[in-house]
């Protein structure tokens, strides 16, 4: 398959499978007929050149394979299909849906895959399999397991998907700002296991983070008044702009107050920055706004020093007041580290220290670390630094505060 | 997130699945002896049906080790286990789980009398600064 076909199927294939999706409502079938028109396109666009539209020419051969499949199955699955199709075609014309939902094939397909009955690493593995077009022996590289493994989760996702009857029909309003809501998330999650795998140490090259961007411009598209999705985005482009600075030539980890702002990809910044403004005004402040806001502000600032570490603290307690969460009040512990003083910081993390879902992990024990340096703490830094680096399971982290902890010997 | 499940155990004689060769498993009555095996395939049978388990495999016996030691600036061999300790690293199995919480209660399920299950996390490549 070459470069430019592969192109021409990922763009299309979240649409072509809900298309197919309206007409069965088994997400294997119509994938299984999906795959055999890839290989047919494989086959006969180099031969005969690319189709005028290679969307519809998808759609036409994966439906004739898709019959095909069906001529052959017994009367009783005939019959569960006529009644699935049925109603997904009741349900399709529902008017009090919102417009989007109802128009965007791919919006659709990212809800399926966001179905609440599946755990998040089932979600990520359909997403990007229904809906970004990659390959399960590409998800598994991404995710450094076995393909059969990944075949398995995906495979035992649809089935639950299957279980829940009338899968593709479109979400009740209500059911669909859920639904909206799961999505967004599971893009998160794309992203920030992107952020776990290092880049090139892979049998498939593929970069997580730009995948979840993708995800998240389309998403945009489908929703451009949706001020969460835009917050989502702008979060994702301002974050992965960073990604040059953020480890050095050794592949050790590069801390934000040592980053070379240089490196940073000044005009994913500013798209993100324009973004999330845009997106603030509307009202409605959810917390992915919030998250880019804040990483707008690091992104905007030349330097630590003059870091606006003021307005970050207020977004932090913002935050955790929309999405209260523990890991949120660590990073405001921080935050008021940075604008009101180490003292203050440690003051504010006294309280969370007693968490045991905090305490086993190394976060902690890391900005306590930090914090204790800045206030002159020498030993009970280093102590903490030990302590951080025997949690944390990223290795480039470990090294970095095994290094910290090494400075502050005497 | 990935964890290792790693069992020590010292069959006698070294054989799998382990709890067929230790005296304290052996000591129980036959009929809990196969309700524990029965429920133990089955959650094997679980883990690999929702994408859980990554793999894992049985170890040999210690005593056919080869050890790798430095001596006098090169590398020497010797046969044997690496420790003449009572439990011996008998096998593994790799998971990939949404959380601890998780690995925990599956590593309860890998528990058997007379053995010790031991969990712990894999470390990953990458890299995060915030």
């Amino acid at each position: 398959m070459t470069g430019g076909s592969e192109d021409v199927w990922r763009e299309h294939s979240a649409e072509v499978l809900a298309a197919l999706l309206r007409r069965s409502g088994d997400f294997g079938d119509c994938e299984d007929a999906l795959q055999e028109a890839l290989l047919a396109a494989a086959e006969q666009w180099p031969r005969d050149g690319m189709p005028h539209d290679p969307k519809a020419w998808l759609i036409r051969v994966a439906s004739r394979r898709l019959l095909d499949a069906h001529r052959s199955t017994t009367a009783r699955e005939r019959r569960e299909w006529a009644e699935s199709a049925s109603a997904a075609r009741l349900l399709g014309s529902r008017p009090d849906l919102p417009d989007a939902v109802e128009h965007d094939d791919t919006l659709r397909m990212c809800m399926l895959c966001a179905h609440p009955d599946l755990s998040d690493a089932s979600r990520v593995a359909l997403t990007l399999r229904g809906v970004a077009g990659l390959t399960t022996a590409q998800i598994a590289s991404c995710f450094l397991v076995p393909e059969a493994t990944m075949a398995q989760r995906i495979s035992r996702a649809k089935a639950t998907i299957r279980a829940s009857g009338a899968p593709f029909a479109p979400p009740t309003q209500a059911d669909a700002v859920t639904r909206l809501h799961a999505v967004r998330h599971v893009v998160y999650l794309v992203f920030t296991a992107g952020h776990t795998t290092a880049a090139g140490d892979r049998l498939v090259d593929l970069d997580l983070q730009l995948e979840a961007i993708r995800l998240a411009e389309r998403l945009h598209r489908a929703l451009p008044h949706d001020p969460e999705t835009t917050g989502l985005l702008a979060l994702l482009l301002i974050d992965h702009a960073r990604t040059a600075a953020r480890t050095d030539a050794a592949g050790d980890l590069v801390p934000l107050d040592e980053q070379d702002r240089a490196l940073w990809d000044h005009a994913a910044i500013a798209r993100g920055v324009a973004l999330v403004e845009a997106a603030l005004v509307k009202g409605a402040v959810g917390p992915f706004q919030l998250q880019a806001a804040i990483a707008a502000v690091h992104g905007e600032s030349t330097t630590v020093a003059e870091t606006d570490w003021s307005q970050i603290t207020e977004l932090y307690r913002l935050l955790l007041r929309v999405a209260p969460s523990a890991v949120v009040r660590l990073n405001l512990a921080a935050a008021i580290g940075m604008s009101q003083g180490a003292d203050a910081g440690l003051d504010e993390l006294e309280g969370l220290r007693s968490d045991p879902s905090l305490t086993r992990g190394h976060r902690v024990h890391a900005v306590r670390a930090h914090l204790l340096e800045r206030a002159g703490r020498s030993e009970e830094a280093r102590e903490a630094y030990l302590r951080a680096a025997g949690r944390t399971q990223s290795i480039p982290e470990q090294r970095y505060l095994n290094r910290r902890a090494a400075a502050l010997e005497r | 997130m990935k964890f290792v499940i790693l069992i020590h155990s010292t069959p006698e004689p070294w054989g799998h699945p382990t709890g067929d060769f230790v005296a304290e498993h052996k000591a129980l009555p036959q009929e809990q002896r196969d309700d524990m095996n029965a429920h133990f395939d089955q959650v094997l049978t679980q883990l690999q049906e929702n994408g859980e388990l990554v793999g894992g495999e049985a170890l040999g016996d210690p005593r056919s080790s080869t050890l790798f030691r430095w001596a006098d600036g090169d590398p020497i061999a010797s046969d044997g286990p690496y420790a003449e300790t009572k439990e011996q690293f008998a096998g593994f199995f790799l998971i990939d789980v949404a959380d601890r919480g998780r690995a925990e209660e599956i590593a309860f399920h890998f528990a058997g009398p007379g053995e010790t299950i031991e969990l712990r996390p894999t470390m990953w490549p990458g890299g995060d600064d915030q």
